[in-house]
């Protein structure tokens, strides 16, 4: 069932959403490449722990690196082949990581986890865990550690805002896998006590809210195009009319947040016994050939994506891993896909900002825009001039690094980098 | 292939600039500036022209002695000196002597401006400065001569010696006073170059609405202008649309007060400051029986950043610390 009324947050912005370029594109099974680069660290927290050796010959979804502590998450192989390395690389941040390199024998033997309890909301839980599941919208929270939260849930609320410009993968797994999707929400809902389920989806996807709102058990909220929609504390606010406290968990509030593709990986996980080694990610970009929404294994190289996707334009500017407003930017193709990718932009000339930041002029448009109520032309004032501690009176901790107020800054100030210097400085300086 | 560009999110932006905003401005003077030329004449393309090209000159000549390269200097131009000269030339009447723009712009622009940062750093309004600058050091040309606009003089209604139709508004000579309809199109109505004709500079307040430069909250200042004078007066309405009509109560609340760099930054900021403008230029102008808006806006501007530091909004979802022992026990 869905609501009638549309609910938001105070603030934000409109952002022409770009989305027409792949929202139509179906997804399309990308085939498995010659290599595949494992990171084992894919979340947040610490890295996984490798369990097989160079020269290992391993299968499709066998387990390669184990979670190592609470907070960490199991890699495992996406394609079946040879362990030809294990070792330290950098990835495109310029971090060191540990990475398996595996060779495709191209057999394809595949090797799942064992059957469990559908029906037991702790053998869910911990199957989610199992399965390596991680928050798949690009911050990488292991789903275990949220599915166990330190007090009673009772909303579980699903992420489709997509709220993002230009990426369509979380639309298009709630229109083509719309069955699993629900399925995957129940068995969510199975682990955290019966709790309500809830989805939020951004008005600009009609169809994704007509079909979910078949289902009686499932609440569709229909909410504004507004960016940042899908953040965590403006979405739970719109949703549900609760606010999450400042430095608090969402749990305290009692609503569990979940990303629409760990939705549909939780249903892989429970119902198929299939980990998480492939995902749907969206190319996309007036700067690539051919826009698609893609289900791609674990460390294929970006390349090798660039090319399935008919290759870069001419005019191709900057490449994003990510959406558009909190993406990385690539230096160059060289890296490889992780969990938590959602999709690779490749921006036109005339689409990536090119202008160089001037001196602000105190407009406070960033103020207005502020989905967190901050103040974000002090924070940067106050951290050029290296005064964090004031800098952070006007809510720098508080700032989960939207970009709204760069993107609406006339100056162009590299506002965002300014939260990131000071965040930085006061967690130094603590 | 171009070289890739390598920069921070997001990476897409909004595609207003410091420099669209600033021609929105200067579009947005257009009209007073146009009914200004109508009213006193040709003068009045000297005075603003001169203005507005010392103005410009005082910005590159300070940013040569800086010892910047002209290729920056170009790169940097924002037009936001353009805007201080237009502003600047307006806020004069049409018979002040030639080299009286021109010195109100060097210093507006090298005083205010560039001596504390350049844009956005400047501390009041600049072309405010300038015109309170001028006016103390020039204050016989300056409040003397004023003209009547040319069209529609007022039989028996002597205008040139700075008796603006406020100062009658204010004394309650409502017999001397032109009608509403003529203050708002600025018939008949001595005054500087761009304040006369209200219905121009509220055309221009419209654009800039309609752009986004600017948001309707300028309206308050005028409001409470208007209503703080009748409650002076002593509830007396017929001061209301006089006493706002009058003067360069319009000019100053739509592009004076509005100016980014000296105004407040947060909603409940703007609220204060407005409201505060508005009852302060109300009551010194009873006080003083003259105009006083650009005297208040520049003191306004020297308390900004006093509201700023201390309106500071609260984080979304502040208030969850004080009901943290109910929360534990219930919810």
């Amino acid at each position: 069932m869905a609501l009638s009324k549309r609910s938001t947050f105070s603030h934000g912005v409109h952002i022409h959403d770009m989305k027409y370029l792949s929202k139509d594109k179906a997804i399309e099974v990308m085939p498995a490449p010659e290599r595949v680069f494992i990171s084992l660290a894919q979340h947040i927290g610490k890295p996984a722990q490798a369990v097989v050796a160079v020269g290992d010959i391993v299968s499709r979804g066998q387990l390669i690196g184990k979670a190592d502590g609470f907070v960490s998450a199991n890699v495992f192989a996406s394609v079946s082949g040879v362990v030809e390395k294990i070792a330290p690389m950098r990835n495109p941040q310029g971090q060191m990581q540990t990475f398996i390199v595996i060779k495709n024998d191209n057999l394809d033997t595949t090797v799942t986890l064992d059957d469990i309890d559908k029906t037991d909301g702790k053998q869910i839980a911990s199957r989610v865990g199992e399965a390596g599941l991680v928050g798949l919208g690009g911050a990488g929270f292991p789903t275990a550690v949220k599915i166990n939260p330190p007090n009673p849930v009772d909303i579980v609320l699903i992420n489709g805002a997509e709220c993002e410009p230009y990426l369509t993968c979380d639309h298009r797994i709630m229109i083509e896998n719309a069955e699993e999707f629900v399925k995957g929400a129940r068995f969510l809902s199975i682990a955290l006590g019966g709790a309500k389920i809830v989805v939020g989806i951004e008005e600009n996807k009609p169809d994704a809210i007509e079909i979910l709102s078949k289902y009686d058990d499932i609440t569709v909220v229909p909410l504004k195009k507004k960016y940042p929609q899908g953040s965590e504390k403006q979405l739970i606010y719109a949703c549900t009319k609760r606010k999450v406290g400042c430095g608090k968990l969402p749990a305290t509030t009692g609503v569990c947040v979940f990303n629409v593709q760990t939705v549909k990986q939780t249903y892989d996980a429970v119902e198929l016994n299939k980990p998480l080694y492939e995902r749907v990610m969206t190319v996309t970009g007036k700067g690539i050939n051919e826009p698609k929404n893609i289900l791609v294994r674990n460390g294929t190289s970006y390349e090798e994506i660039v090319a399935f996707c008919g290759g870069l334009k001419d005019d191709a500017r900057k490449i994003v891993s990510g959406g558009p407003m909190m993406g990385r930017v690539l230096t160059d193709l060289s890296g490889y896909t992780k969990k938590t990718d959602s999709g690779l932009l490749v921006l036109a000339k005339g689409e990536a900002n090119e202008l160089e930041p001037t001196a602000c002029i105190s407009c406070g448009r960033c103020a207005q825009a502020c989905p967190m109520h901050l103040m974000p032309m002090y924070i940067d004032l106050f951290t050029n001039v290296g005064d964090y501690e004031l800098a952070n009176h006007y809510g720098a901790m508080n700032c989960f690094e939207c970009g709204t107020c760069a993107y609406v800054c006339p100056a162009k100030r590299d506002l965002v980098g300014s939260v990131q210097l000071c965040k930085q400085k006061l967690r130094e300086m603590k | 292939m171009e070289k890739l560009l390598i920069s921070n999110s997001p990476h897409i932006r909004s595609n207003s600039t410091t420099k669209r905003i600033m021609i929105d401005v200067c579009i947005a003077l257009l009209p007073a500036f146009l009914m200004g030329i109508v009213y006193f004449g040709p003068m009045c393309i000297l005075i603003v022209g001169l203005a507005v090209l010392s103005a410009v000159l005082a910005e590159f000549c300070y940013k040569l002695i800086m010892k910047k390269p002209m290729r920056v200097i170009l790169k940097e131009f924002d037009y936001t000196s353009v805007v201080t000269g237009l502003l600047l030339g307006l806020n004069l009447h049409s018979t002040v002597a030639w080299y009286l723009p021109i010195l109100g712009s060097a210093f507006a622009i090298i005083v205010v401006k560039m001596i504390f940062g350049g844009t956005g750093k400047n501390f009041v309004n600049p072309a405010l400065a300038g015109r309170i600058f001028l006016f103390i050091s020039f204050s016989a040309i300056m409040a003397n001569g004023w003209a009547t606009t040319s069209i529609r003089n007022i039989g028996g209604v002597s205008l040139t010696t700075g008796a603006t139709a406020l100062g009658s508004v204010l004394k309650g000579n409502f017999d001397k006073i032109p009608s509403n309809l003529d203050l708002f199109l600025g018939t008949g109505i001595a005054g500087c170059i761009g304040e006369t004709c209200k219905a121009a500079l509220l055309l221009g307040g419209i654009y800039l609405l309609v752009r986004r430069v600017i948001d309707w909250k300028p309206v308050i200042y005028i409001l409470v202008t208007g209503l703080w004078t009748v409650v002076i007066k002593g509830f007396d309405f017929n001061y209301f649309l006089p006493s706002i009509l009058s003067g360069g109560l319009f000019l100053g609340a739509i592009f004076m007060a509005t100016d980014y760099v000296t105004c407040p930054n947060t909603k409940i900021g703007t609220y204060i400051y407005y409201v505060l403008l508005g009852v302060i230029t109300a009551w010194l102008r009873v006080r003083t029986g003259g105009e006083v808006v650009s005297f208040v806006i520049f003191v306004m501007n020297l308390c900004v950043p006093l509201i700023d530091r201390f309106v500071v909004p609260k984080p979304f979802g502040y208030q969850k610390p004080e009901k943290k022992k109910s929360e534990k026990g219930g919810n």
